[in-house]
């Protein structure tokens, strides 16, 4: 085993037994979170080892950063506790029992099949997950798509004022 | 990347709406600096129709670049390296299409906003980016582009279906329009992520280059791709969340939505097909089959029971997804251009039909149940026969556009030998004929109870009018125009079908 199957199986582990604890903290949200914080970091190694360098730091930047903090500044914001949550609801285990057993059956058919099907690994071109390659790509090839990307944060940008303001004059 | 090498005019229907979007929202800050408090209420219909006309000279200018496209038989990428938007006589086909429609819907906001008002410019502004979004799902021939065109498709409308802030049911609206079509997104997203796991490619040539029907991971990504569409296109068992979203809404809104928005998911859902995946269509003839059946059955069905008729519409507009859904499992070029004949006529019935809920909403409150339409016959004749008239035509009665749509979707189907499902289609039609009819008795043939209505303002005259106009004429003269003899519209959908490359 060479050191990188030994850390992409340790980051993996990780990131499911972090998402594993996530789902299981749904009574202390704030753990949860932080669990979600865990996967965020354990999938940035996985893109390390997959040489996505700059994917990897934007998955800890953007993820783990930006978006986990304001989830945290909304679970704080509404001060959640468990009582609010309501009694556990019989069926409610019923339900974790079904969902987990279907995940490991597609996980188990997935298993079966995949390591045939996955057409074959290209060999890194220079540069490869780079900044210079990434936004040389992405302003050229596909630089529809990134100029849609800004029409649709324009959009979302109106929507939510529009939604949330407190008052429209 | 060759720069003297990108054709630039690909971009033009879009580049056209988006400016046009830009142009509002500055118009809306510079008009509304010097407004007086005291006539808050003129200045600000004064500044919504101003904003309207921009969206209007905006949308106009799409659909001639669009028509012009079309005429010619454009057919380019912008960036022939590496396409991604494809400007070709279907895109541009259905972009006059979908432009015509959102032009249809501005004119019928310029009176309803105030009337509830809501009248703030940013309603104008949401609708181009919105309208700009299903152009680039339309002509997008990427996976990466057809994503980014549904998600500026689709912001824009949840902001708008929730844009009636102080109506709790627009509320409502907004919020399980946003949460469902995200999930949807989501869903199209991860089959996205696995057909490009399957083949290593995200563009349609690329896909159907690499495509295994045998992998079964390249299969799952194809069926989640097919449901996120299908959510969209509120085909059963994906759209509950129609009835309720539909009718919360604005209704100007919900006109919008209803006919772009599954106009441009029917579409690409057809490039895709066609252009990604013409090998594997009978193993998703089963699928779209099911789904077929299903729309129908359920969407007439469930219309029956309703005392709205915006939720009316939306269970007819399910059903009507089933009609169209019937044209895919055909799958012959005479049934897509069937597809795409229907869409244009639904768009014609659905609009007119919205239109005359719009132009009944007064005083900041909607008349939208079919209590409301008692007697409206004695107080507004005019607008009773039209309702009557996109009665009809939704229903399929000869005579009406309709009926003709219906009638070339079913008889592809019949050649296509899939003749159980026209046998269905044409069995749950006739059970529409009692729910649509439902709304012209209640004009009819109950007395008034309501109050005086509103007078429809001319511009909502002007959407009725052309519907109605649309309605008959394609009705009588579908495939031979004897006025123009240009209109020949089964004609202009087959070419659109035919040169997809």
């Amino acid at each position: 085993m060479t050191v990188e199957s030994v850390l992409f199986y340790a980051f993996a582990g990780l990131s499911l037994l972090s998402a594993l604890a996530m789902v299981g903290f749904v009574r202390n949200v704030v753990a949860g979170a932080m669990s979600l914080v865990v996967t965020m970091i354990s999938l940035a190694g996985i893109y390390v080892l997959l040489e996505a360098h700059l994917v990897a730091v934007i998955q800890i930047m953007v993820y783990a950063g930006a978006i986990l903090v304001l989830f945290l500044f909304v679970i704080m914001l509404l001060n959640l506790r468990s009582d609010d949550f309501g009694p556990v609801r019989p069926w409610q285990g019923v339900l974790k029992v079904v969902g987990a057993a279907v995940a490991l059956g597609i996980f188990v058919v997935l298993l079966g099949v995949l390591p045939d099907t996955l057409p074959e690994v290209a060999e890194l071109p220079e540069g490869f997950g780079g900044f210079r390659v990434i936004g040389v790509s992405l302003f050229t090839d596909y630089v529809v798509p990134v100029e849609v990307a800004g029409f649709l944060l324009l959009a979302a940008i109106v929507g939510a004022v529009i939604l949330a303001k407190r008052s429209i004059d | 990347m060759n720069p003297s090498a990108l054709q630039f005019h690909v971009l033009g229907p879009v580049a056209f709406v988006s400016i046009g979007s830009l142009a509002v929202l500055l118009g809306e800050v510079f008009l509304s600096r010097k407004v007086d408090p005291g006539d808050k209420e003129v200045a600000e219909a004064r500044i919504g129709s101003l904003l309207a006309a921009i969206s209007t000279v905006s949308l106009l200018l799409a659909i001639y670049a669009a028509g012009f496209a079309f005429f010619h038989g454009t057919s380019a990428a912008f960036n022939p390296g590496n396409p991604m938007l494809s400007l070709d006589p279907l895109s541009s086909f259905a972009m006059m299409l979908v432009g015509v429609g959102a032009l249809l819907s501005v004119w019928l906001s310029i009176t309803y906003l105030p009337a509830l008002h809501i009248n703030h410019g940013e309603y104008y502004a949401l609708l181009l980016l919105a309208t700009a979004g299903m152009f680039v799902m339309i002509s997008s021939v990427n996976m990466i582009a057809v994503f980014m065109g549904l998600e500026l498709m689709s912001i824009p409308i949840y902001a708008l279906a929730g844009f009636n802030r102080g109506n709790l049911r627009s509320n409502e609206s907004g919020l399980k329009y946003f949460i469902i079509g995200t999930f949807a997104s989501a869903i199209l997203l991860y089959g996205m992520a696995l057909l490009y796991g399957a083949t290593g490619h995200t563009d349609f040539a690329g896909i159907r280059a690499a495509f295994d029907p045998s992998s079964p991971l390249a299969v799952a990504g194809l069926v989640l791709v097919v449901v996120g569409f299908a959510f969209k296109i509120s085909s059963v068992p994906f759209h509950q969340w129609t009835p309720d979203v539909y009718e919360g809404a604005p209704t100007s809104v919900t006109a919008f939505m209803s006919v772009t928005v599954k106009t441009s998911a029917f579409v690409i859902l057809l490039r895709f097909l066609t252009l990604a995946l013409p090998e594997v269509g009978d193993d998703l003839n089963a699928v779209f089959w099911v789904l077929a059946a299903l729309s129908m059955v359920v969407g007439n069905f469930m219309a029956i029971i309703q005392t709205n008729v915006k939720r009316l519409l939306a269970y007819s507009s399910i059903a009507h997804a089933g009609y169209l859904l019937v044209g895919f499992v055909a799958g012959t070029e005479e049934a897509r251009a069937a597809v795409l004949f229907y869409l244009m006529i639904y768009m014609f019935m659905n609009l007119g039909a919205f239109g005359v809920v719009v132009a009944l909403a007064q005083g900041g409150r909607e008349s939208d149940r079919i209590d409301d339409f008692a007697g409206l016959a004695q107080r507004r004749p005019g607008l009773a026969a039209l309702m009557t008239l996109f009665m009809l035509a939704l229903a399929g009665i000869p005579g009406t556009a309709g009926f003709m749509g219906k009638f070339y979707i079913f008889s592809a189907a019949v050649q296509a030998g899939y003749i159980w499902l026209a046998i269905l289609g044409v069995l749950t039609s006739v059970v529409s004929v009692y729910y649509y009819l439902r709304v012209p008795v209640a004009m009819y043939m109950s007395d008034d109870t309501e109050e005086e209505p509103a007078e429809a303002s001319s511009s909502e005259l002007v959407v009725l009018g052309l519907c109605a106009l649309a309605v008959i004429y394609f009705g009588l003269f579908p495939n031979h125009d004897p006025l123009f003899d240009a209109l020949r519209l089964l004609d202009l959908a087959g070419t659109a079908i035919a040169q997809v490359p």
